[in-house]
């Protein structure tokens, strides 16, 4: 039984950042999070505690923002930076494991897969690498993005989500392009495209902005939620609504278009609840927000401002508290219905 | 066109550089001599000197918006101001440059860096005009930009080409440029729209020698009219329309399709890159200054997306200029200067804010010590540690390593003005 509702949407906490926070992932069952930060770093924070303090991981970490981090094991988190590395930390020593040069470029997004087995991380070489998790080696790479924009300029690889059934890993790029891949063949299978959010100015600044930036499979892995920005007027703000569109990537037909009638900026992170019929998406421009979207209709069940620009956040077990990192701020939000206890879990969504 | 009379902008045309210089010097438009060694004139230390200013050529690209001085030429990688780039090692040493200029950073040794200005004015109009005329403005005086002084200083008098072009293409922060109180001789050609210039061909409905015949009936009438008569205004008319010919004549260097395929791929397929073809076809033709502006470079929101596609740019079509310009001697001769109006400072939104307080240049080619690196901000980039430099400053530094005198006077009434503002001194660390 679920116990959420996102009518009952509230902030309940927020913390302080010296930093901004880039990426995180949850312990399971706890409100220990992990995340990356643009001081190069990644950190612990418990947002349960009393006093809940930022605590640095030590040893020779990364030279640049961390832009992704996921869980595989109890015990072990992986971090992808903009210096194209991967980082496996022990997170009870909070030291490194195991340090590997994944990409030549900026990596932009980790995923892990569901069965904690296969992570997925997406960089500006515009290649889509899956990891064997447990040894560090390169399973694959498959790429169907162009190294640039059809303006002649660098374009990047931004988002990688797993289906929840495993089956698929989807990537995002810089002009709206997405493609779906078997994950164990590596084969092609599907893309669709969302160029709306990505923007040319042609003229009067004479480059662009957007680009997907969040991608989320449905509960039964038919539909595929694609995140980012609108047409943007003067792109040197993110002055557009925020905007998802959905496909049912099968058919290669969008299905559902939802701009965002309150808020403007990047949807930066989006997870569909365990039942599919609500999408939770956050991000922001210099604010943020967090808003529930029914899926079938694209009607808004409920939204509100975040204290800040979100990056990502993450879901606890029963799916009625969101963990969200973003500029210099973590924020608690809770949607709880009336009668749900808390520590009830229900299926976990996909939090990638 | 009488062969060889004018660089006609094409590739099987092309005018030997040192002909150019040579029929420059000559002071007969329209004619070139052959080679500097029929200049008797050059025996003579002042001809030779001068003869030396006026080979320099100077291409402006200003980098409207305000370019990051953290994401080209004083990279602070791992502070927090210093967004997620690293800072590489160029030909230099001890010159660390963004990561994002791969190709300028091998590059170094043609290129001095100022790191250290100050010019206190955040604000896109007032930064632009501040740093277009090395100085604040003045109600009384109206001054003129740095394109006008060189094209003044620079340019011949009977030059049969432009003396300062303009290319602005992308609209927000366009700005034509001045020449203030040098007046409309040394205004801008201003290409906004296209890459040529519009209304510069003769009409169809007119054969080309009955225009030279109405040119020729015009001169006339006015020297007629002129006689007996002192008026600058009517020295100005006529010399505008004496340069028609050779203005019409130019249209043929703003088109690259005269340039070998070879050539325009080494530039690259953006229109920065090929804006920056043409200001090296103006130079090599003896144009004295080109400007080509490449809007637009604020992010408030998404600076370093931004700066992913901008510096590539400018990387790429910078290092090709320098290249092009050095394998065809024209680099000893030739200043390529980036600036703006300013270079921004961090926000907490990953965007970059205006910022006026310490910020970078850069100085390449002709009179500057490659390499050097004058000035040092703080670790964080927030204000200048050492070599404050003013506006006026870096615009005696380039005068200088011009050959002109930053502190010669213009009269304007019974006013004194010297080209560069009151006090300002020439920067020697990066000047050969």
């Amino acid at each position: 039984m679920t116990t959420s509702d996102p009518t009952k949407l509230k902030m309940t906490k927020e913390f302080g950042l010296p930093n901004i926070a880039l990426c995180v992932a949850r312990v399971p069952n706890s409100g220990r999070l992990i995340f990356g930060s643009s001081d190069f770093k990644l950190y612990e924070f418990d947002a349960l505690a009393e006093k809940p303090q930022p605590v640095a991981f030590n040893g020779e970490g990364h030279q640049s923002y961390v832009t992704g981090v996921v869980l595989y094991a109890p015990n072990i988190a992986v971090s992808g930076s903009y210096d194209g590395k991967l980082i496996w930390w022990d997170l009870e020593k909070r030291e490194p494991i195991r340090t590997v040069s994944a990409h030549e470029l900026w990596i932009r997004r980790l995923a892990v897969s569901p069965d904690g087995k296969t992570i997925a991380s997406v960089a500006d070489d515009m290649q889509c690498k899956l990891w064997n998790a447990e040894t560090g080696e390169m399973l694959r790479q498959f790429s169907d993005h162009k190294p640039m924009t059809p303006h002649d300029f660098p374009s990047m690889l931004y988002a990688v989500t797993f289906s929840p059934d495993g089956k698929f890993v989807a990537t995002g790029d810089k002009v709206g392009h997405v493609a779906i891949w078997e994950t164990n063949s590596g084969t092609k299978v599907a893309t669709v495209e969302a160029p709306t959010l990505y923007t040319w100015d042609p003229r009067q600044r004479r480059h662009s902005i957007g680009g997907i930036r969040s991608l989320a499979f449905s509960p039964d892995s038919k539909l595929l939620a694609v995140g980012g920005t609108g047409q943007i007027g003067n792109i040197d703000h993110l002055e557009a609504s925020a905007r998802t569109e959905i496909f049912d990537w099968q058919a290669g037909q969008r299905v559902k278009e939802i701009v965002n009638d309150k808020f403007k900026g990047l949807v930066e992170h989006h997870v569909f609840d365990p039942s599919g019929r609500w999408i939770v998406s956050s991000g922001g421009d210099n604010g943020g927000f967090v808003s529930f979207h029914n899926v079938e209709t694209g009607k808004t069940l409920h939204q509100d401002k975040a204290p800040m620009h979100v990056h990502q956040f993450a879901l606890n077990e029963a799916c009625d508290t969101l963990f969200a990192v973003g500029h210099h701020k973590i924020a608690i939000f809770e949607f709880k219905a009336e009668a749900a206890k808390p520590a009830e879990a229900a299926p976990a969504a996909s939090t990638n | 066109m009488k062969p060889g009379s004018f660089f006609c902008g094409s590739a099987d045309h092309g005018v030997n550089r040192r002909g150019f210089l040579s029929a420059a010097a000559l002071g007969t438009a329209g004619t070139f001599a052959a080679d500097m060694t029929q200049l008797d004139l050059l025996r003579h230390s002042a001809w030779a000197d001068d003869v030396k200013k006026k080979e320099k050529r100077v291409i402006l690209l200003w980098l409207a918006g305000g370019a990051s001085q953290f994401e080209t030429w004083d990279p602070k990688p791992g502070r927090p101001t210093g967004g997620p780039f690293r800072a590489i090692q160029t030909v230099s040493s001890g010159v660390q440059i963004s990561e994002l200029m791969p190709k300028m950073a091998a590059r170094m040794n043609t290129t001095a860096i100022i790191r250290s200005l100050n010019t206190k004015n955040g604000d896109h109009g007032g930064g632009s005009s501040l740093m277009e005329t090395g100085r604040r403005k003045d109600p009384g005086i109206d001054y003129p930009d740095l394109g006008a002084l060189c094209a003044k200083e620079l340019g011949r008098i009977d030059s049969a080409v432009p003396d300062y072009v303009s290319l602005y293409s992308s609209t927000e922060g366009r700005r034509k440029g001045t020449s203030g109180f040098l007046g409309a001789r040394y205004a801008p050609m201003f290409l906004s729209e296209n890459m040529v210039p519009e209304n510069v061909r003769r009409l169809e409905t007119i054969s080309d020698i009955d225009h030279q015949d109405r040119a020729a009936l015009r001169d006339l009438l006015a020297k007629r009219f002129a006689q007996n008569r002192t008026s600058d205004v009517i020295g100005s008319h006529t010399n505008a329309y004496q340069r028609v010919r050779g203005l019409m004549a130019s249209e043929k260097l703003f088109d690259i399709e005269q340039e070998p395929e070879a050539m325009r791929a080494k530039y690259g397929p953006t229109q920065f890159g090929q804006q920056c073809l043409i200001a090296r076809r103006l130079v090599e033709a003896g144009v004295p200054f080109v400007k080509v502006a490449r809007a637009w470079w604020d992010s408030h929101g998404q600076n370093f997306e931004t700066h992913r596609e901008l510096c590539a740019d400018l990387d790429h079509s910078m290092s090709a200029l320098l290249d092009d310009l050095k394998d065809r001697g024209l680099l000893e001769h030739t200043l390529v200067l980036t600036f703006g109006e300013f270079g921004p400072q961090i926000n907490p939104s990953l965007g970059r804010d205006h910022f006026a307080s310490a910020w970078s240049a850069s100085l390449s080619g002709c009179g500057v010590k490659g390499g050097a690196c004058y000035g040092k901000t703080d670790p964080d980039g927030h204000t200048v540690a050492e070599g404050e430099a003013s506006a006026g400053d870096l615009f005696a530094t380039i005068l200088t390593s011009l050959g002109i005198d930053p502190h010669k006077e213009y009269t304007l009434g019974a006013r004194p003005v010297p080209l560069s503002d009151f006090g300002s001194k020439p920067i020697k660390e990066v000047l050969a």
